[in-house]
C-alpha cells in the first residue's frame, strides 16, 4: 500500500506528461481521480502505518514507512493536492499542469515516508526539479524562467548540504538510515546535521534563503497553493521535526535552528507587512510561518510543529487559491486595486476571511492554537526567544489583517461580474472550514492519539495574551491611517540584491577571470602547439619533405627502369631465349654446387 | 607390387573419356560435337567423385611408380575441377569448329599428363608425364591456325623440346650418380653422389619441371603463348599444368633428394625470388591484359615457389603449396573467364565495367584482390600459409622478398582495378557462359578463403 501511495502520482503525472496535448481534455478528470485515490491511499496509510523495507543501493538498507508524523504529513500532501487539483480543473488547465502537480506531490510523498536518506533525496530532488518546472510554468515569457532559475539555483546549492550529511552519515554511523543519524559517531554527527539544516533552511525559505519563495510567485496560483502549503517549503520544516533527535543530540543545533526560526518569523513578517502585492505577501507571510514551524522543530515541540505545519497548509492554500480566482476574476493582484473584491465575491471574501483571521492568530481559529503551542516551548527554552516569537506573532496579525481590509474595504463600481466555477467554489469551502478548526490538533491528546512524538503543552495565560495581542492588532490596522512599509522590508530584505553582490557576481567574476586565464594561458598553449605544427610543416615541407619526396619519386623511376629492364628478354626471338636460358641455367648449377658445396 | 588399376581410377575416367569423345567425334556431324564436351565433361565430373571418394582411403603406391597421396588427392581434384571449368570456358568459342571434339580431346590429355606428374615417383614416369602433358598443349597453342596462334605455338613447342631435352639429360645424369630413377632408390643413392654432378643433375631436372611451371628460366613462353593462343587455351596452359609441375616439384624436392643435396633450398630460393620479381616488373607497363595477366601468372608461380623451396624442412611447405596452388587455379581461371567474357584485350576496354554489367566487374575485382592477396580470397589464406612456410624453414630473406613483391604487385592490379569504376564510355556485352564460369570461380575463391579451416582440416 506504502508503495502504491508513493508510485501512483509520480507514475500518474509522468503519463500525462508523456501523453502531452493529447491528453488535455482527460486531465483534470484524470488529475481529480488519481488524487481521490491518493488521499484514500493516504487516510489508509495514516490508520494501518505500513512499511516497506528495501534497499535502492545495495548492501544499504532503508525503505518507505509511515508512522505518526508521515502519516499527518500524507494525509495533508493528499487532502491539499485533492482540493487544489479540483480547483484546478474549474479553470481548465492542461495536461502538462495536472502531469506535474501530480509528480510534484509524488516526489513530496516520497519525501515524508522515505526512512532512509537515499529515497529522501530522490523526493528531494524530484521535487526542486518540478518546482522549477512549475513556477516557469509560463515559459514562453521570459520573467517566469528567470524567477524559476533563480528558485531552482538558490534550493539546489542549499540542497547540496543534504547530500554532504548523507556522506557524513555513511562516515559517521555507516548507515542511511534516518533513525540512525543521532548516533553518529562524533565529528560526523555535527556535520551531518550542519548539512541537513542548511538543505532544510533552503528548502523551507528560511533566512537567508528566502527571497526565492519570492520569486516562485512567477507561477500560476494553484502552484502557489501547493508549494506554500503541503509541498516543496513544507520539505525543510518536516525534515528538521524528523531529524529533531539528530538536533537535540549535537545541542548546538537546535538552538540555531529555534533562533533561525524566530528571527525569520520576526524579520519576514515585517516584510510581508511592507508588501503591495497580494501574492508577495502571502510569499512573505509562509516564510514567517514556517519560521513557526522551524522554531518549533528546534526548541523540541515536534507536536507543535507538526499541528501548525498541517493548519497553515490548509490556512495557505486557501488563501492562494483565494488570491489566484480574485486574479483570474479581476486581473490583478495589487492590493490598493482590490478594494472591494470581497464584497464582489462573497463566498471567496467569506472564505478569505476565515483564512486570513487564522492566519492572524484570532482565537479560537486554527492558527492561534498550533502557533502558541510552539511559543509556549520557545518560552520554555528562553525567554529571548519568546520574545521574538511573540513580536512575530503580532505581525502576522498585522499583515493578516492588512491583506484582509484591503480585499474587504469599500465597494466595486468597475466591471462586469464574472461568474466563478462551481467547481472551484467546494474547495475554498472545504478549506475555509479546516482553517477554522484545525487548532484541535494543538490540543492536548490529539497529538498523542496521533502518534506524533513529544510532549503537547498548552500554556492558558499564554494562549490569552496571545488572542487579546492579535485582536488587539487586527483592530489597531483596521483604524491606522498608514502602515509603516519601509524599503528594506518591501524588497525582502535586500536579500536577492544580496545574494547577488555577495555571490553571483564574485563567482562570475572568478568564472571571467578563470575564462581569461584559459583564453590567455591554457588555450594560448593549445594555439602555440597550433601555431608550431604549420611550423614544423613548413620546415619539414622546405627540408626534409624535398628529400623523402625525392626518394619516392626515385623508388617509382627505379622501379619503372627495371620493369622496362624487366621485359628486355622478352625479345620475341627464339634463339635469344634459347641463349639465355641456357645461361641461366649454367648459373643455376653455380649456385646449386656453391649452396651444396 | 600393387598393379591394382582401380587405384589410378582417376586418371582412367579421364582417359576413358578422352578416348569415347575421339571415337565419337568421328562419327558425329559438325554441328552436333558438342556432345564430345558432354562426354569428356562426365569424365572428369566421374574423375572428381572418384578421386574425392580415393582422398578418404589410406597411403598407397601403385606400379612401384605412382603415389597416391594427399599431393595426388590435390592434384587430382584440383586439375579435375580446372579443367572443367576451362571446358565450359572453351565450348563456346569452338562451338561448330572443324575439329572441335579435338580441341576437347587434347585438353584432357593434357590435364591426364598434369595429374601423372603430380603422382609419380620414377624420373622417367616423370619425363613421360611431362611430354603427355605438353604435346596436347603445343597443339592447343596453335588451335586457331592464326598467325599470332601458330608463332605462339612454335615458340611454345621449342622451349619444350629444349628445356625437355635438358630435363632427359638431368634424368641421366642422376640415374648414373644414383644408381636408379625410383625416388626410394634416389634418396639412397644420392647421398653418397658426388655434389657437384648432383648439383648439374637437379638443375637440369628442374629445366623441364619449370618449363611447364612457367618459372625462371622457363617462363619466356609464357607472355607470348597467352596473348597469341586463343584465351580458354592460354587458361588452361597457365592453369592446369602448373598444378601438376608444382606437384612434382615438390613430390621430388622432398621424397627424392637426400635433406642438402643439390643445394636444394637456396637453389629454389633464388628461382622464387627472381621469378616473382621479373613476373612482378614485367608486369608493371603491359596494356594488354592478357600479357599482365601472363606475368602475373609469372610472379604467383614465383611464389609458389617458396613453400616449394622449404619441402623437406617444415611440414607447413605441402600444406602451404597445396592450398595455394588450387586457390591459384580458381582466381586464374575466373581472371581468365572476365577476359572471355569481355572479349577485349585492351586494359581500356575494361573502364567502368562495374556500370556495364557489375556481376561480371565484381569478379573481377575478387578475382584480381585475390592475386594481391586481400582477405578473405583463398590466395590470402594460401600467401599466409606461403610466409608462414618460408619463416618456419629459417628463410626470412625469401619471405621479404616475397611481401616486398607483393605490394609492388598491387601497383599493376590497382590499374586494372580502378578504371572498372570510372564512368564507361562504350557498352560491353560479355559472352554469357563465360561471366558464369567467372562468377562460380570468384565466389568459390572467397567460399574456399572463408571456409579456409575446413579445407586445412584433413
Amino acid at each position: 500500500m506504502i508503495v502504491a501511495l508513493a508510485v501512483t502520482p509520480p507514475a500518474a503525472g509522468a503519463l500525462l506528461l508523456l501523453t502531452g496535448r493529447r491528453a488535455d481534455r482527460a486531465a483534470p478528470a484524470a488529475g481529480v481521480l488519481v488524487a481521490t485515490a491518493v488521499l484514500a491511499l493516504a487516510v489508509a496509510a495514516a490508520v494501518t502505518c505500513p512499511v516497506a523495507r528495501f534497499a535502492v543501493l545495495p548492501g544499504w538498507p532503508g525503505g518507505l514507512a509511515v508512522d505518526g508524523l508521515s502519516g499527518v504529513l500524507v494525509v495533508t500532501v493528499a487532502s491539499v493536492l485533492l482540493a487544489i487539483l479540483v480547483f484546478a480543473a474549474a479553470y481548465g488547465y492542461g495536461a502538462r499542469f495536472f502531469g506535474l502537480m501530480l509528480l510534484f506531490a509524488g516526489a513530496m510523498l516520497v519525501t515524508v515516508t522515505a526512512s532512509d536518506l537515499v529515497l529522501l533525496l530522490m523526493g528531494w530532488e524530484v521535487m526542486g526539479a518540478m518546482s522549477y518546472a512549475l513556477i516557469g510554468y509560463e515559459w514562453r515569457e521570459a520573467e517566469p524562467v528567470r524567477s524559476a532559475d533563480v528558485a531552482f539555483l538558490t534550493t539546489r546549492a542549499a540542497d547540496l548540504g543534504l547530500y554532504a550529511a548523507a556522506g557524513f552519515a555513511v562516515a559517521g554511523s555507516h548507515s542511511l538510515a534516518l533513525s540512525a543519524l543521532g548516533g553518529a559517531a562524533e565529528p560526523w554527527r555535527d556535520l551531518a546535521a550542519a548539512g541537513a539544516v542548511l538543505a532544510a533552511l533552503g528548502k523551507s525559505a528560511q533566512l537567508p534563503f528566502s527571497f526565492w519563495l519570492s520569486r516562485a510567485m512567477a507561477g500560476p496560483s494553484p502552484v502557489s497553493a501547493l508549494l506554500h502549503s503541503a509541498t516543496m517549503v513544507a520539505a525543510g520544516a518536516y525534515l528538521l521535526l524528523r531529524l529533531h533527535p539528530l538536533l537535540a543530540a549535537t545541542g548546538w543545533a537546535g538552538t540555531f535552528v529555534a533562533w533561525a526560526g524566530a528571527v525569520t518569523a520576526l524579520l519576514l513578517g515585517a516584510v510581508a507587512l511592507a508588501q503591495r502585492d497580494l501574492k508577495q505577501l502571502l510569499a512573505a507571510s509562509t516564510c514567517a510561518q514556517i519560521g513557526f514551524m522551524v522554531l518549533g522543530a528546534g526548541a523540541g515541540s515536534v507536536p507543535g510543529g507538526t499541528a501548525q505545519l498541517v493548519a497553515h497548509a490548509a490556512v495557505k492554500s486557501l488563501l492562494f487559491l483565494c488570491a489566484g480566482a480574485w486574479l483570474t476574476a479581476l486581473g490583478t493582484k495589487q492590493l490598493d486595486e482590490l478594494h472591494g473584491a470581497a464584497r464582489r465575491y462573497r463566498l471567496v471574501g467569506a472564505a478569505f476571511g476565515a483564512g486570513a483571521l487564522s492566519l492572524a492568530g484570532l482565537p479560537p481559529l486554527a492558527l492561534w492554537v498550533t502557533k502558541d503551542e510552539v511559543l509556549t516551548a520557545a518560552a520554555e527554552r528562553s525567554p529571548a526567544l519568546f520574545a521574538v516569537g511573540l513580536a512575530a506573532s503580532v505581525l502576522s496579525a498585522a499583515y493578516a489583517a492588512k491583506a484582509l481590509f484591503a480585499v474587504w474595504r469599500g465597494t466595486r463600481t468597475d466591471g462586469a461580474r464574472v461568474p466563478m466555477p462551481m467547481l472551484a467554489r467546494l474547495p475554498l469551502v472545504i478549506l475555509a472550514a479546516a482553517a477554522c478548526v484545525l487548532g484541535v490538533l494543538g490540543l492536548p491528546g490529539v497529538a498523542d492519539a496521533l502518534d506524533i512524538p513529544g510532549e503537547t503543552r498548552v500554556n492558558g495565560p499564554e494562549l490569552a495574551v496571545s488572542g487579546v495581542l492579535a485582536a488587539v492588532t487586527i483592530l489597531a490596522v483596521r483604524f491606522a491611517r498608514t502602515i509603516p512599509a519601509p524599503a528594506w522590508a518591501a524588497d525582502w530584505l535586500f536579500l536577492e540584491r544580496a545574494a547577488r553582490a555577495g555571490i553571483v557576481r564574485p563567482a562570475f567574476a572568478l568564472a571571467r577571470a578563470l575564462a581569461r586565464f584559459d583564453d590567455r594561458f591554457v588555450d594560448g598553449a593549445v594555439r602555440a602547439v597550433a601555431r608550431s605544427g604549420p611550423w614544423a610543416a613548413g620546415l619539414a615541407g622546405r627540408g626534409a619533405e624535398l628529400r623523402l619526396d625525392g626518394l619516392v619519386t626515385g623508388v617509382g623511376r627505379g622501379a619503372r627502369r627495371l620493369a622496362a629492364l624487366a621485359r628486355r628478354p622478352q625479345t620475341g626471338l627464339v634463339h635469344t631465349y634459347y641463349a639465355q636460358a641456357a645461361v641461366l641455367l649454367a648459373v643455376l648449377v653455380a649456385v646449386a654446387v656453391l649452396a651444396g658445396w | 607390387m600393387n598393379e591394382n588399376p582401380a587405384d589410378v581410377a582417376p586418371e582412367l575416367c579421364v582417359l576413358i573419356a578422352a578416348v569415347l569423345g575421339l571415337v565419337n567425334g568421328l562419327f558425329l556431324p559438325r554441328t552436333r560435337q558438342w556432345r564430345v564436351a558432354l562426354v569428356c565433361a562426365a569424365g572428369l565430373v566421374a574423375g572428381l567423385v572418384v578421386a574425392a571418394v580415393d582422398a578418404t582411403r589410406p597411403d598407397l603406391v601403385v606400379f612401384d611408380a605412382f603415389v597416391v597421396d594427399p599431393i595426388t588427392h590435390v592434384t587430382r581434384i584440383t586439375v579435375l575441377g580446372a579443367t572443367l571449368l576451362v571446358l565450359a570456358l572453351a565450348a563456346g568459342p569452338v562451338r561448330d569448329h572443324p575439329r572441335e571434339s579435338e580441341h576437347y580431346v587434347l585438353i584432357l590429355l593434357s590435364a591426364l599428363g598434369a595429374m601423372a606428374l603430380g603422382a609419380s615417383s620414377d624420373l622417367l614416369v616423370v619425363v613421360a608425364a611431362y611430354l603427355l602433358a605438353s604435346i596436347p598443349a603445343y597443339a592447343l597453342a596453335g588451335f586457331g591456325k592464326d598467325a599470332h596462334g601458330t608463332e605462339a605455338a612454335l615458340k611454345y613447342y621449342l622451349m619444350g623440346a629444349f628445356l625437355g631435352v635438358v630435363m632427359l639429360a638431368g634424368v641421366t645424369l642422376l640415374y648414373g650418380v644414383g644408381r636408379g630413377t625410383a625416388y626410394g632408390t634416389l634418396r639412397a643413392g644420392l647421398a653418397g653422389a658426388p655434389s657437384a654432378a648432383v648439383s648439374a643433375g637437379v638443375v637440369a631436372l628442374l629445366a623441364g619441371l619449370l618449363f611447364k611451371a612457367g618459372t625462371v628460366p622457363g617462363q619466356f613462353w609464357v607472355p607470348d603463348v597467352t596473348e597469341g593462343a586463343p584465351p580458354a587455351v592460354a587458361a588452361f596452359v597457365t592453369t592446369v599444368p602448373k598444378i601438376g609441375a608444382f606437384a612434382a616439384l615438390l613430390r621430388f624436392g622432398s621424397e627424392a633428394l637426400p635433406p642438402g643435396a643439390g643445394g636444394w633450398p637456396a637453389l629454389v630460393a633464388v628461382i622464387a625470388a627472381a621469378t616473382m620479381t621479373l613476373g612482378n616488373l614485367a608486369a608493371f607497363g603491359q596494356d594488354n591484359v592478357r600479357r599482365l595477366l601472363a606475368y602475373s601468372t609469372v610472379s604467383q608461380a614465383g611464389y609458389l615457389l617458396v613453400p616449394v623451396a622449404m619441402a623437406g624442412r617444415t611440414d607447413l611447405a605441402r600444406t602451404a603449396l597445396l592450398f595455394y596452388v588450387a586457390a591459384y587455379a580458381v582466381t586464374n581461371l575466373g581472371a581468365f573467364a572476365v577476359v572471355l567474357a569481355a572479349g577485349r584485350d585492351d586494359l581500356a576496354a575494361y573502364t567502368g565495367l562495374l556500370r556495364t554489367s557489375p556481376l561480371l566487374g565484381l569478379s573481377l575485382v575478387v578475382c584480381l584482390l585475390g592475386f594481391v592477396g586481400t582477405p578473405p580470397t583463398a590466395v590470402f589464406v594460401g600467401k599466409v600459409l606461403m610466409f608462414g612456410a618460408a619463416l618456419d624453414g629459417r628463410y626470412a630473406w625469401l619471405a621479404a622478398v616475397a611481401a616486398l613483391n607483393t605490394v609492388a604487385s598491387v601497383f599493376y592490379y590497382l590499374r586494372w582495378i580502378v578504371p572498372l569504376f570510372r564512368r564507361p564510355d562504350g557498352a560491353l556485352r560479355p559472352a554469357r557462359a563465360a561471366s558464369a564460369v567467372a562468377v562460380a570461380a570468384a565466389v568459390f575463391s572467397v567460399a574456399l578463403g572463408v571456409g579456409a579451416g575446413v579445407a586445412l582440416t584433413p
